[in-house]
């Protein structure tokens, strides 16, 4: 069972199951080094699918699908940092009760919309990278996939260098370390987190419109089920770092993809207890148990001037 | 950018929260309100239609006594744990892994039942203690990580709800299943199912259970020093550990009946509604029980109204999709903005108009006349 194909296949699941949420992870990122957690990540998500699968009908064209989803969670994300850094609300109370705004609005406008008839749209394929595909092994599970895949790549690259290389990026974490100092630095704590949370939106509406061009191919109201809680826990899990949250991210695909199969083989393990591992282990990151808080400092703490 | 408008502290005087509080209420219900037009039905006619269905009738209101069961336990929880200071927010889990308890004692543990039969009178306080536990221990775990090791209880606990579901789904598709086909369990016997109060609306003894819960956390947080001390320990933890509060031990306490309470939503619903137990029982009733105790203040007298106002708009909203085809989607919307538009309210509150006879609109012109 464990030879090379099972293996080849296993991780390419893996990576096509992490692409969506690890997506949304990267500006999750953002938001979370800012100091804002954006539980309302979940509800990001399923308002980015459902832009963009009506713009895919409506326009007849699925790559313009995948944009209008993080133009879908751009708007969100505005909306979002209206309440966390205008009106400074608990962070928690907002993304609970805005999950439950977006599930109803999203089954609404929905109903409105497409009503009984709802066509899918055509998915889009891999793209079978020239030369890198035909490599062994890495070709299969790293160079055929459809691509969104290749993007948010692509992004977890950027956000790890703009992160910790630029003067933005320093600024960002400052804020969501000591905002107090870095106010008197001369950074707008405010602007940096409102940055955070747009970043946080655009990355979850493209997560769902990755989810609906690349992988489902159509919209239901239960078309996102945790997604947005697992981009939380690989940001977690993955420390705060994009690069680590790549690591984070292929342990749950792997996870996933892994109970998959071996339900076709035998169902003596349970499936659950490989599905509960990353849980767990993200439990575990937060707990204090491993030592120092790595969680940023100002994480939840609304800021007021003074 | 323009300078913050001037501020004073919030006015919290009950009349100035009440009037902000009905106008954000009235505000979303107008605005919720507008979502009936497309499906060609006015909303005045339609929020009519959905009060008298939710509360026009014996059976209706049993229905929504039904709804707001679990929501009142729910929103009990997050009265406790929030006041003690502690962003708890796993009561989904703590939900399942309650209903989880019940049904094992009431199918007589699995696969093959106990070997004795608990006696009748037995079993009901038997049932009520264990799912009780299972759900004190799970929300306990999460206590203990924040209190001893100060982990971040809000994404523990979050996390915590995936691996409670997954635990559900194993013993419903393994331990537990029935043979067949469905990954849920054989159908509870009928001795152990909580008896009928309104037998027309299935409006079972849960709601009972609910309102005891609410005076009992009514009267530890108002009338006993250990209800002061968990308030105190939420308020300002330093200042509550510096005038001799044990903190860590009234935080405890509250996560642990916080938990304890949720899990008592979950037996509500496999002894009262289901009959079984299964997967995806919660069904959001976690979270929206978390907005019930926002929309009450974390006021557990409040919690009652608030989570029967919620059932019976849930009630509504169903009848309204069957007999209209408006979908209930409205009715989450309604509910999370009317908390939202609470919380934007409070800001409301704390800006003051700049009014001709206010001290802040003379330093306002004065300004502008500079």
């Amino acid at each position: 069972m464990l030879n090379q194909a099972f293996f080849v296949t296993w991780l390419a699941a893996s990576v096509g199951l992490a692409g969506p949420v690890l997506l949304a992870a990267q500006g999750e990122i953002f938001a979370e080094r800012a100091g804002v957690l954006n539980i309302g990540l979940e509800g990001t998500i399923l308002l980015g699918a459902l832009g963009s699968y009506l713009a895919a009908v409506a326009t007849g064209s699925t790559p313009l699908g995948f944009v209008a989803g993080g133009v879908t969670g751009l708007a969100v994300g505005a909306v979002l940092a209206l309440f966390y850094v205008g009106a400074q609300a608990s962070q928690v109370v907002v993304g609970i009760v805005f999950n439950i705004l977006a599930a109803g609005v999203a089954s609404y406008v929905y109903d409105l919309a497409a009503g009984t008839s709802a066509p899918t749209i055509g998915l889009l394929r891999p793209v079978h990278l020239p030369v890198l595909s035909a490599l062994p092994v890495l070709g299969p599970v790293l160079f055929r996939h459809p691509l969104p895949l290749y993007l948010t790549l692509l992004i977890v690259v950027l956000a790890q260098v703009v992160l910790f290389r630029t003067r933005f990026g320093l600024a960002l974490i400052a804020v969501g370390e000591h905002p107090r100092a870095a106010h008197a630095a001369g950074i707008s704590v405010a602007r940096m987190r409102v940055i955070g949370v747009l970043l946080s939106g655009l990355g979850g509406g493209l997560a769902g419109a990755y989810l609906v061009t690349a992988q489902i191919g159509l919209y239901r109201d239960n078309i996102v089920s945790g997604e947005g809680f697992i981009a939380l826990a690989i940001v977690i899990f993955g420390r705060w770092s994009p690069l680590r949250s790549l690591l984070a991210a292929l342990v749950f695909g792997g996870a996933d993809a892994l109970q998959l199969s071996l339900q076709l083989f035998n169902d003596r393990v349970p499936a659950q207890v490989l599905l509960c591992l990353p849980y767990i282990l993200t439990i575990l990151a937060v707990s204090g148990l491993l030592g120092g808080r790595a969680q940023p400092a100002a994480l939840m703490l609304p800021y007021r001037k003074e | 950018m323009a300078a913050p408008p001037d501020r004073r502290a919030a006015s919290e005087t009950p009349a100035a929260i009440a009037a902000t509080m009905l106008l954000a209420a009235l505000a979303a219900f107008a605005v919720a309100g507008l979502l009936f037009i497309p499906y060609g039905t006015d909303p005045l006619s339609a929020y009519a239609f959905l009060f008298a269905e939710a509360f026009g009738s014996l059976r209706g209101f049993g229905f929504t006594l039904v709804q707001a069961t679990p929501l009142i336990l729910i929103a009990q929880g997050t009265v406790l744990a929030w006041r003690a200071g502690l962003g708890y927010v796993g009561f989904e889990g703590c939900f399942v892994l309650g209903a989880a308890a019940a049904a094992w004692l009431a199918l007589g543990g699995t696969p093959d039942g106990f070997p004795y039969a608990l006696p009748p009178a037995l079993f009901f306080p038997a049932v009520l203690a264990l799912s009780f536990a299972a759900g004190a221990v799970w929300a306990g775990m999460i206590g203990v990580l924040r209190v001893r090791f100060r982990g971040n209880e809000v994404l523990t606990s979050l996390m915590a709800n995936y691996v409670a579901a997954f635990i559900v789904q194993y013993l419903v598709s393994g331990p537990m299943r029935q043979p067949g086909s469905l990954p849920q369990t054989p159908r509870l016997p009928r001795d152990t199912w909580l008896p009928y109060l309104i037998p027309e609306a299935r409006t079972h003894a849960g709601i009972l259970i609910a309102l005891v819960a609410s005076g009992l956390v009514a009267v530890l947080l108002r009338a006993t020093p250990t209800g002061y001390e968990i308030i105190a320990s939420g308020i300002n933890a330093r200042a509550a550990r510096y005038g001799g509060i044990p903190v860590a031990r009234r935080q405890m306490l509250a996560i642990l009946l916080a938990g304890g309470l949720a899990a008592l939503a979950g037996l509500g619903a496999v002894l009262g509604v289901q009959h079984r137990l299964m997967d995806g029982l919660a069904g959001g009733a976690g979270f929206v029980g978390i907005v019930v105790a926002l929309l009450a203040r974390l006021d557990p007298l409040a919690v009652v109204p608030a989570a029967i106002l919620y059932g019976g708009l849930e009630v509504g909203g169903a009848a309204m999709q069957r007999d209209t085809g408006v979908p209930s989607a409205v009715v989450f919307i309604l509910e999370s903005l009317v908390v939202l538009f609470i919380l934007g309210s409070g800001l409301l509150r704390g800006w003051r108009l700049p009014l001709p006879w206010s001290g802040r609109w003379r330093a306002t012109s004065r300004k502008a006349a500079e």
